[in-house]
């Protein structure tokens, strides 16, 4: 999986890269618009990761530019200007997915994660563990042969940390992930908490294995 | 008396309709008594031409002609069929001099005759005579009445012609000007204004014009350094902010840490998290008052509260909050911002959520004669009354336990402004407060 980040800001370019790199994508860097466009027009690419906000270069023109020689490839726009006009304009020209900075490296990771898996193969779609099984195509949780209903909330929640299984995922990114950005100024409120429990509950009518730990403080993680 | 706001045009009609109606009750009594006047005295020039010739005949043929001398009735007079007019001659003893002209009454043929008279005295032969000449007035009446009859339609004629006239010339003439007016009115916002000059030869319209134009194109301009300002603000601060959250995420995932650590390193994210809502308020605010959000889409009011609800339902379970909702007039559609007033109704109730520990959070919303409104009650901690209007204030709490940064309040009265939604607060300590938002 080839992916072209382009940020004018080397410092969070590298860090985007160095996160991605370890799950193992190949990544290539463009800080200016110029380099973008040159990448762009000589690569193929299955990603492209564009800050809009690019000094030299309008963004939306450089997404117009890579749909010419890279048709096939997904993007996914990142803005601090937070203009809801671009979003929507970002969205009509074919960008797949939109992320306000600042954002969660894992909340990124996850959006790749979906698009890949809504635009490419499916045999990543169906995830096992114990007799538990989890269809992320359809959204659907069964225990052997027994479907369990889950709302939509508790699915969110439950497939987000199965997905980044062994992985401590934090309050925040739990709350960002599933309620999105609200201008919330809480964050020690314990709600998440409470579909924690339900989903656990769920689990627990079937099979007795603690699947979610609780990192005191902090979070989740989903242990498998 | 309150005088209506009316166009300029429809002033000026008025105006004019005004100042004929009164030329035309003026001449409406003035006519009549000039009419009068005219025939007078036309009568009265043609009754003298008249004595001129009598008088001529009598020198030149003598008065002998007309009066027989032997005769024991000593007059003349002569007058046609219809008793128009008559001419009379008669001797007279007196020797004043008599020229006056009349109103008199004549017996003609037995019959009572209203004439106007000239009677005019002439001495011939050492003889005192006197001339009268008559007019009848019924053809003097005659006359009158139908002088009177032309002039008033000739007046109203003319009234008519020029009032239809002026009126077209004032459409005329106001059209440019109209333009401008309804250019302006159809401006709902500085980037939308029209700058197709408006075609006139009127320099002070030109003028107008061309004032407005220039002052539109600075409050654009200005428009739109603020909004480029914000949108730059907006990036020089969370850019950074998105860097450290990187390079924490990036060693939480990395590195085998402590408890301690990790625990260190999501307080940070909490930290920034704080900054980020922060910033983004402030700029949701900035971006209200540079009136950068559409205030022109169709909001069901009743549908958006569910969506609050559906959203913040969570937090009032983690408190065991009861959440009641009181929904009425579900069909009631407002213009206005949808994600605007997502966010002020999330404020309010997710407020009410924050400071109420134990009881209920209600939302009603209703229409009464005409007014829709909605009411966000809740059971908690109330407000004191000395704080209440400070509450809306920008970093200002009213709970001292409670540490908030006093944004949420402040960005919903920014967002009930802008939509004109009128804001009241009912609150009583340890008893609960009441929100009440008024629909214009």
């Amino acid at each position: 999986m080839r992916i072209l980040i382009v940020e004018d800001e080397k410092s969070l370019a590298s860090e985007i890269k160095q996160f991605l790199v370890k799950e193992d994508y190949n990544i290539d860097l463009a800080h200016t618009g110029e380099e973008a466009s040159e990448l762009i027009s000589v690569n193929p690419y299955d990603f492209i990761l564009l800050d809009i906000g690019l000094p030299d270069y309008n963004g939306l023109d450089l997404i117009k530019e890579a749909k010419k020689y890279n048709s096939e490839a997904y993007f996914i726009v990142i803005t601090a200007r937070g203009e809801l006009e671009d979003k929507i304009k970002g969205f009509d020209l074919g960008a797949d997915d939109y992320l306000p900075k600042p954002f969660s490296l894992l909340e990124l990771l996850s959006r790749i994660q979906a698009i890949t898996r809504r635009k490419f193969g499916h045999q990543e779609s169906v995830i096992k563990f114990g007799g538990f099984s989890l269809d992320t195509n359809k959204k659907h949780f069964q225990f052997k042969d027994k479907s369990i209903s889950l709302t939509k909330k508790e699915y969110k929640l439950l497939s987000y940390l199965v997905l980044n299984k062994n992985r401590v995922l934090d309050r925040l990114q739990l709350t960002e992930h599933i309620w999105g950005e609200f201008y919330e100024d809480d964050y020690d409120s314990n709600y998440i908490d409470v579909h924690i429990k339900n989903v656990r509950k769920k689990l627990a009518e079937f099979d007795n294995t603690n699947w979610i730990k609780t990192v005191r403080g902090i979070g989740y993680k989903f242990e498998f | 008396m309150k005088i209506p706001n009316l166009k300029l045009k429809s002033q000026l009609a008025l105006f004019n309709a005004f100042s004929k109606a009164l030329i035309i009750t003026l001449l409406v009594f003035l006519i009549p008594w000039l009419v009068s006047r005219i025939s007078i005295q036309d009568t009265d020039k043609l009754l003298i031409q008249k004595l001129d010739q009598v008088i001529e005949l009598v020198d030149s043929l003598g008065i002998e002609t007309y009066i027989d001398m032997d005769a024991e009735f000593q007059a003349f007079g002569s007058y046609n069929i219809l008793k128009e007019e008559y001419i009379s001659i008669e001797p007279i003893r007196t020797d004043t001099t008599i020229n006056i002209i009349q109103y008199s009454e004549r017996i003609i043929e037995d019959e009572l005759v209203d004439y106007r008279v000239l009677s005019y005295s002439i001495e011939e032969n050492d003889n005192n005579y006197l001339i009268e000449i008559g007019k009848s007035i019924s053809v003097i009446l005659r006359f009158e009445h139908n002088l009177k009859q032309f002039a008033f339609i000739f007046l109203i004629f003319i009234i008519t012609l020029t009032f239809i006239f002026d009126l077209s010339f004032i459409q005329y003439l106001l059209r440019p000007f109209e333009r401008i007016v309804s250019k302006l009115k159809y401006t709902k916002h500085p980037t939308s204004f029209n700058y197709q000059p408006v075609n006139t030869n009127t320099s002070d319209f030109i003028y107008l014009d061309e004032t407005i134009h220039s002052l539109m194109r600075k409050i654009e301009a200005a428009f739109n350094d603020e909004r480029e300002y914000i949108s730059n603000v907006s990036h020089e601060l969370l850019t950074p902010v998105s860097i450290i959250q990187s390079k924490l995420d990036n060693i939480l995932y990395e590195s085998n840490l402590s408890e301690a650590d990790m625990m260190k390193i999501f307080e940070s994210k909490k930290t920034l998290r704080r900054l980020t809502n922060l910033v983004r308020t402030l700029l949701m605010m900035s971006r209200i008052e540079n009136e950068e959000y559409i205030l022109t889409e169709d909001v069901n009011v009743n549908k958006v509260l569910q969506n609050v609800v559906e959203e913040i339902e969570d937090k009032a379970i983690a408190k065991e909050l009861e959440i009641k909702m009181e929904l009425k007039a579900n069909n009631f559609i407002f213009k206005g911002n949808d994600n605007l007033l997502f966010t002020l109704f999330y404020n309010f109730v997710n407020n009410a959520i924050r400071y109420t520990d134990k009881g209920h959070v209600e939302i009603v919303s209703k229409q009464k004669n005409n007014q829709f409104s909605i009411q966000i009650n809740d059971t908690g901690a109330g407000i004191k009354k000395e704080k209440i209007p400070q509450i809306f204030s920008r970093f200002k709490n009213s709970n001292e336990t409670k540490d908030s940064y006093g944004l949420g309040l402040a960005l919903s009265k920014k967002i009930c402004d802008y939509h004109k939604i009128i804001v009241e607060v009912k609150s009583e300590v340890n008893k609960g407060s009441s929100f009440i938002l008024l629909f214009p």
